[in-house]
């Protein structure tokens, strides 16, 4: 009995080796994810095509979430409308309406900032990992500078972007190379002095890039493609920046080394291009100026009503009347407001959307004239008269002062630039938001965004 | 599992024959139903002494040799009360009525890998449900629907009245924040797929734009493809302390299918046919608008289409007009059983098409199943089950969207006075918004087929058997195959893709999912000494599953094209998943006399989605159950059957696919390819979540099974969790997942049994389910987050440490007027679920039953009523009887006088406690009434004829809930661990009434 119990012990054991042994059915291969880019198989010693990946994916990554940080300034600035009627947060949180308040968890504060530090952090990967490269036959060090100069670049385009809606409330730095780890917030002055910073190093890089870069760039940055031209681009933010940071003087001189000129087209410059090809994405501010009561998009009544008679730049150009079938007006209406226009700033779903273009360096040459500490009125007005003739006006007749000048500009500003990103910024730089109108009792232009709750400061 | 045990019983009857020399008697006998005096078929007879048993055949009857003078044998069946008999060589022709037994204590339960275990010796509260509780009062769509009110412990909850499915099951409280809390549903072995593939509307509801990224496609959860009226029994392990043998899968609980099973024999068939029709459960009704109303809301075109209404006196009820349709509902289904002395055979074949209550939409399933059991010899047997399934579901068009396209978005925009009825074929623009709801109901389609077979193989071997000792190999393979197609057809006339630039969406969405699972076991039951069982097991499993899902969504459809290279532009996505997991098991069980029966055990597994793939992580186990009864000190007649019980156990929860990458996705521009950081960032050492439960539970039965009660208390500790934490996303990471954190849930389930009436013509019996269940997240290594909803101002599940882990907070202006803060408005979680079951025989013929289901608390955010009042359309908007507290009033700037409609859109950014609504309901799931045709009546029809039942039924007859939507079962993010109750203008639920005809041959 007691034998018999022991060989029965003994025969699991037996038959379990019996079955495994040979067979390593308990291993398990540990393998890759299947439907995406492992981080670990570029970050270190990558091969050119990889730098190419990652630099096209930080360019591509500009556009991410664009709809909604355009909808953010357009609306606040009283630019346009978006009526989504299964998103009232757009018509209420936006223009302030009743007690509500900027929520630092909704989508409109998050997704925008997430998207413009997974920009950065993509643009970080891009230097790091090119870091590592030490072999010149993979990236030559021109070429590494030329990445480096191109990297920087736009990572201080999206911390720009941050800025422009966090405001007085600073912004975050990134670390570049520890991936995880959250960086050190910035005032609103070290949040410019950082892009300012960076811009200046990215210049550097480029001068130091070789005639071409190692990795293409899309048809948006046709004329900017290579080291040199793309200093100009670089020069170009850099002038933005240093009139939203009153340094009008130093705007002129970086004008100087960029793309700006009188004679050329007002559109000549930087895009973000779309498509319909397979992950692109298409212009995410284009819509039907017609489009029904659900999801409508319409210019402010404003625009239209305090538009100079005869500019080309506003009805059946960038508003269109909105009718119905049988041809008569046809208002969108929402939470208590209403546009007889459409808006129609971009014409198809794969029309280019500005980075930065000469109209506006012209503009910033005009501004930084007339405020200059020794301000040239009649370049201002030269550089005016070449936006206000491209749009069917007269040249300006009105008097050549500072505050005259100023409107003037802004004016322009707000016309030729209509729902490119500007209004509200500019009349926030001038304190002008009071000027700006509110449509129902109790709305609030907001003049910061709060930073995202998520960010736990 | 009852077969296996007969052949125990047949090889050791024959066993023992062999050894027989001495003095011996025979004993035959016959075994009835003691209230119908029906014979039993395949009731057992077991001599303890010498181990020998018999089984009655069709007839009842049995024939059994024993040894010696005289003996006491005992004469058991499951679902009746057992009992001992003296018999001798005199007394040697006996026959045995047995009593009914409401607790069946006797009834085996499948609780392990491999084992079985008499519930009267359990050590957890294992629920059962029979075929005959499952659909015996009136049926549902799916399986998971006839599990309402029969579980206690199990929050069950429908995500949408859509046809088809979509219905999540909770056992006992949260489980995971982040994982999945659905169970792990096992089918005659096989390890089945549940999950819910999105079918890809969301390319134009573009419903996850605003910033929520869960799938709000409404879709099906894949347990709904399976054929109720197959399944034998269900049982349902409720947590780890009676699931830890199932290790890291465990977690959700595991609920154990068994399919019916043929019998030896003569053919029997049985055909019945269902015919019912489905209704709205409950309308809201519309606003009565005025001229200055209208116009308020509306403006201009809005006065306009009133007046016009007016001259023409045509206001519409677009509920009717959308979800008014009497849609029809049809079952057969046909199955036979039969076989021989070594292989039998159960076949069914099941037709059902149910239309919804919004035309177009409906469900329909085919499905055919096909088990084998064969005997090779008497120590080798094999059982196949297999079942192909074809289903199909139009589900419309319901839910979230940012683009004004479906049927409820579209409806909240439609006041009563305008017109969108074709004229000619011919659709009217919707005024007011992108889509006429009548016109995309009727063009388009949102088509799901899903082809599924699913197959099992289960041999077992006995190795050795001597005194005492038995030895037996098993093994379980098991392979579940599905190809689902999700076809949406947007037509280019659409009213909003008249509009796009691309007019007309394609969505093709294919999934081919292989589930595949093995184990080997095993098992030693050593016996001894009469009293003392000892069963050790032990076992290898494995389990892969690989998911492959490709999508493709073509934009500017030629013409009425369907095919996805038909159109202008087009963009694909792939995803694929795969899982490998192995593992090991031992358990030891010991039982003495059925009196004190104790069980250890230890699960080890290692999977591809833990950081590190080969490590094992272990699972234990222990219990203890002792039936006190079975002393010899218990001396009370009434109380039959008293068990003190108490079980520990841990299981775990693996982590979502994916959870350990950090990957850059494809972000291609103008032609050139490019990749970007997606925003989770992964974590390399990620582990599977760990459950403990520790549960302890008394039953009791009393006066021969008249009355039971069950009471069971439990705490849930799980650690480890998997959560998903907010990053900074200055990092450029938003997400990440991580081990961290602690939740707790304690509960407690009770279900009484009463049999308060049993006379020949006059049946009750009457169940009381009962269950509470309270969590609290006890460590959250990170700050608060939210799990579910849109955004704060609209109330969000927000998992905080020290708080309920279904609590909803939301906006709320401060007592003292500083300002708005953010503070919790409700919890998800219902204070108690109780249900009601009663069944009444009466004249032997007829039985009537129904079942109630109480639903105590638990709140839903009702966001259907915003987006109403926001376009004016709201039933109640020029009601007053909403009312806020006072400092509510102040901050809103209304009162008590302001229209409701315009209070809750005042209130929206000051608070969010208009929106958090009562969820409780009082629900008639089921009730039904049927009639058997008496057998004496049918001899005279036919002489092949068994019976012939005629019934009546009704689901969810009515429902009272103080809720102000369309049903507090909702779901818009589909099944959630957590964020469950969201209803953002959903399928509205529906009632079914049926009558049916059931004919065995």
């Amino acid at each position: 009995m007691k034998k018999s119990h022991y060989r029965l012990l003994i025969a699991p054991v037996l038959l379990v080796m019996l079955i495994f042994a040979g067979c390593n059915v308990f291993n398990i291969e540990d393998k890759p994810d299947p439907n995406n880019t492992e981080l670990t198989t570029v970050i270190q010693n990558p091969s050119r095509s990889e730098v190419n990946t990652l630099a096209t994916g930080t360019e591509s990554s500009l556009r991410t979430d664009l709809r909604i940080y355009h909808i953010n300034l357009g609306m606040i600035g009283r630019e346009m409308y978006r009526f989504l009627a299964s998103e009232p947060r757009n018509t209420q949180d936006l223009l302030g309406g009743g007690s509500s308040i900027l929520d630092p968890g909704s989508f409109y504060t998050t997704r925008s900032w997430a998207a413009f530090y997974a920009s950065i952090r993509n643009a970080n990967i891009l230097i790091e990992s090119v870091n590592t490269i030490t072999d010149d036959n993979v990236l030559s060090s021109a070429e590494r500078n030329g990445v480096y100069g191109y990297a920087n670049t736009l990572k201080a385009y999206e911390y720009l972007l941050a800025l422009d809606m966090m405001n007085e409330n600073g912004i975050r730095q990134q670390s570049q190379s520890d991936f995880f780890e959250p960086g050190p917030q910035l005032s609103k002055q070290e949040g410019f002095q950082l892009i300012k910073d960076l811009l200046d190093e990215a210049a550097t890089n480029l001068s130091n890039a070789g005639d071409a870069f190692s990795f293409p760039l899309s048809s948006g940055f046709d004329g900017f493609n290579t080291p040199a031209t793309f200093l100009q681009f670089n020069r170009a933010l850099r002038a933005r920046v240093a009139v939203y940071t009153e340094d009008w003087n130093g705007a002129l001189g970086y004008l100087d080394d960029s793309f700006i000129d009188a004679a050329d087209d007002l559109t000549n410059g930087v895009y973000h291009v779309y498509s319909t090809d397979p992950n692109d994405q298409t212009n995410p501010v284009f819509a039907n100026p017609q489009a029904g009561a659900g999801d409508s998009w319409v210019v402010h009544p404003s625009f239209v009503a305090d538009a100079e008679d005869g500019d080309n730049r506003v009805v059946g150009n960038k508003a269109i009347l909105r009718v119905d079938s049988d041809g008569n007006p046809n208002p969108a209406t929402l939470d208590g407001l209403t546009s007889g226009y459409g808006l129609f700033v971009y014409k198809s779903q794969t029309e280019p959307f500005p980075i930065i273009r000469n109209a506006e360096l012209l503009l910033i040459r005009a501004e930084a004239n007339i405020n200059s500490s020794t301000p040239n009125f009649a370049a201002a007005k030269t550089d005016l008269d070449v936006i206000r003739t491209n749009a069917g006006l007269s040249p300006y007749t009105g008097p050549l002062t500072k505050a005259a000048l100023n409107d003037e500009m802004l004016r322009q500003r707000r016309y030729e630039l209509f729902f490119e990103g500007h209004r509200w910024i500019d009349m926030r730089r001038f304190d002008r938001l009071d000027e700006l109108p509110l449509d129902r009792e109790g709305d609030n232009v907001w003049v910061s965004f709060p930073l995202p709750e998520s960010e736990n400061l | 599992m009852k077969k296996r045990y007969r052949l125990i019983f047949l090889c050791s009857f024959f066993l023992f024959l062999t050894q027989t020399g001495w003095a011996q008697f025979t004993v035959t006998g016959t075994v009835t139903d003691a209230s119908t005096d029906e014979p039993l078929i395949s009731a057992n007879i077991f001599h303890q002494p010498t181990g020998r048993g018999a089984s009655t055949d069709a007839n009842g009857e049995f024939s059994i040799n024993l040894p010696g003078e005289s003996a006491t044998l005992r004469i058991s069946f499951i679902g009746y009360v057992s009992q001992n008999v003296e018999v001798s060589a005199s007394t040697n022709e006996i026959s045995v009525a047995l009593q009914p037994d409401v607790a069946n204590l006797d009834e085996l339960v499948v609780t392990g890998l491999a084992s079985s275990v008499k519930r009267e010796n359990l050590a957890n509260a294992v629920s059962s449900v029979s075929a005959e509780d499952l659909n015996g009062t009136s049926p549902a769509q799916t399986l998971s629907s006839e599990l309402y009110g029969k579980v206690p412990g199990a929050n069950i909850s429908s995500n949408s009245g859509a046809p088809g499915g979509g219905i999540s099951v909770k056992l006992r409280g949260v489980t995971t924040i982040n994982g999945s809390s659905e169970p792990l549903y096992i089918v005659d072995g096989i390890y089945l797929n549940n999950d819910a593939i999105a079918n890809g509307s969301n390319a134009v509801t573009a419903a996850a734009a605003g910033g929520s990224a869960s799938n709000q496609d409404n879709p099906v959860n894949r347990i709904a493809d399976l054929n109720p009226d197959e399944i034998e029994s269900i049982e349902i392990l409720k947590g780890a302390s009676a699931a830890a043998i199932y290790g890291q899968r465990a977690s959700g609980g595991v609920v154990i299918i068994t399919t019916k099973r043929g019998q030896g024999g003569k053919a029997e068939f049985s055909a019945s046919q269902s015919f019912g029709i489905t209704t709205i459960s409950n309308k809201l009704g519309q606003r009565n608008f005025t001229a200055e109303t209208a116009e308020a809301a509306f403006g201009e075109p809005g006065l306009a289409l009133y007046n016009d209404a007016v001259a023409n006196d045509r206001f519409l009820d677009y509920e009717e007009l959308l979800y008014g349709q009497e849609g029809l509902l049809s079952k057969t289904q046909l199955s036979s059983s039969f076989g021989n002395e070594t292989t039998s055979f159960y076949v069914s074949g099941s037709l059902q098409d149910d239309e919804g209550i919004i035309k177009t939409t409906g469900y329909e399933k085919q499905s055919i199943r096909a088990n084998v059991d064969h005997d090779f010899t008497d120590k080798f047997s094999v059982q196949v089950s297999s079942n192909y399934i074809h289903s199909e579901s139009n589900r419309g068009l319901t839910g979230n969207d940012n683009t004004g396209t479906t049927f409820g978005v579209s409806q909240v925009a439609t006041p009563n006075f305008i017109d969108l009825r074709p004229v000619n074929g011919v659709y009217p623009d919707h005024p007011f918004n992108t889509a006429n709801q009548l016109q995309t109901r009727d063009l388009f389609s949102n088509n799901e087929s899903t082809n599924r077979v699913l197959t099992s193989v289960k041999a077992s071997y006995e190795i050795l058997r001597n005194a005492g000792n038995l030895l037996s190999f098993q093994f379980t393979g098991g392979v579940d195959f599905y190809s689902q197609n999700n076809k949406l057809i947007f037509p280019a006339d659409l009213q909003f893709e008249r509009i796009s630039p691309q007019p007309g969406t394609l969505v093709e969405t294919n999934t081919d999912n292989l589930n595949t699972n093995t184990q080997a076991i095993l098992v030693h039951t050593y016996t001894p000494s009469s009293a003392i069982t000892l069963v050790s097991q032990g076992g290898y499993t494995s389990f892969n599953n690989d998911q492959n899902i490709v999508s493709t969504v073509g934009q500017g459809v030629l013409g009425t094209q369907t095919n996805v290279d038909q159109i202008v532009s087009i963009t694909n996505n792939q995803t694929r998943v795969f899982q490998r997991d192995r593992g090991f098991f031992l358990q030891e069980e010991f039982n003495y006399s059925d009196t004190y029966i104790l069980t250890a055990g230890v699960r080890a597994d290692k999977s591809d989605r833990n950081g590190n793939v080969n490590k094992f992580y272990y699972y234990p186990k222990a219990s203890a159950a002792w039936n006190l009864s079975n002393n010899d000190f218990w001396k009370s007649e009434a109380v039959n059957n008293f068990k003190l019980r108490v079980a520990y156990g841990q299981t775990g929860n693996l982590s979502t696919f994916g959870s350990k990458f950090t990957s850059l996705g494809p972000s291609n521009i103008n032609g050139l390819g490019g990749i970007l950081i997606t925003n989770t960032r992964g974590s390399e050492n990620i582990k599977p979540e760990r459950q403990k439960e520790l549960e302890a539970g008394i039953d009791i039965s009393a006066w021969e099974g008249l009355a039971n009660l069950s009471v069971t208390v439990y705490q849930k500790n799980i650690s480890d969790l998997l959560l998903q934490r907010e990053l900074e996303p200055s990092t450029g990471f938003s997400f990440e997942t991580f081990n961290g954190g602690g939740l707790r849930n304690r509960g407690i389930e009770a279900s009484l049994d009463l049999r308060p009436v049993q006379r020949d013509n006059f049946q009750w019996s009457s169940t009381f389910n009962f269950s509470k269940n309270v969590s609290k997240v006890t460590e959250l290594s990170v700050p608060a987050f939210d799990v579910g909803g849109f955004g704060t101002s609209l109330g969000v599940y927000r998992v905080e440490e020290g708080k309920s882990a279904t609590q909803i907070v939301g906006l709320d202006p401060a007592k003292d007027g500083s300002g708005i803060i953010v503070k919790k408005l409700g919890d998800g979680e219902p204070d108690f679920r109780l249900s009601w079951f009663n069944q009444f025989n009466m004249f032997k013929n007829v039985d009537f039953s129904f079942l109630l289901d109480w639903k105590k608390g638990g709140d839903v955010i009702n966001l259907t009523e915003l987006l109403s009042d926001l376009n004016g359309t709201t039933a109640d908007y020029d009601d007053t009887d909403l009312t806020f507290p006072d400092y509510v009033n102040e901050a809103g700037g209304i009162t008590d006088d302001t229209p409701n409609g315009i209070k809750r859109s005042n209130l929206l950014g000051v608070t969010t406690r208009q929106f958090v609504q009562d969820g409780s309901y009082l629900r008639l799931r089921e009730i039904g009434l049927y009639y058997d045709i008496p057998v004496s009546a049918l001899s005279q029809l036919s002489s092949g004829l068994r019976g012939v039942r005629l019934g009546v039924s009704a689901t969810n007859l009515f429902t009272i809930s103080p809720y102000r939507g369309y049903d507090p079962e909702v779901s818009n993010f589909g099944n959630q661990p957590i964020a469950q109750g969201i209803e953002v203008a959903p399928y509205p639920s529906s009632k079914q009434y049926y009558v049916h005809l059931t004919i065995d041959f």
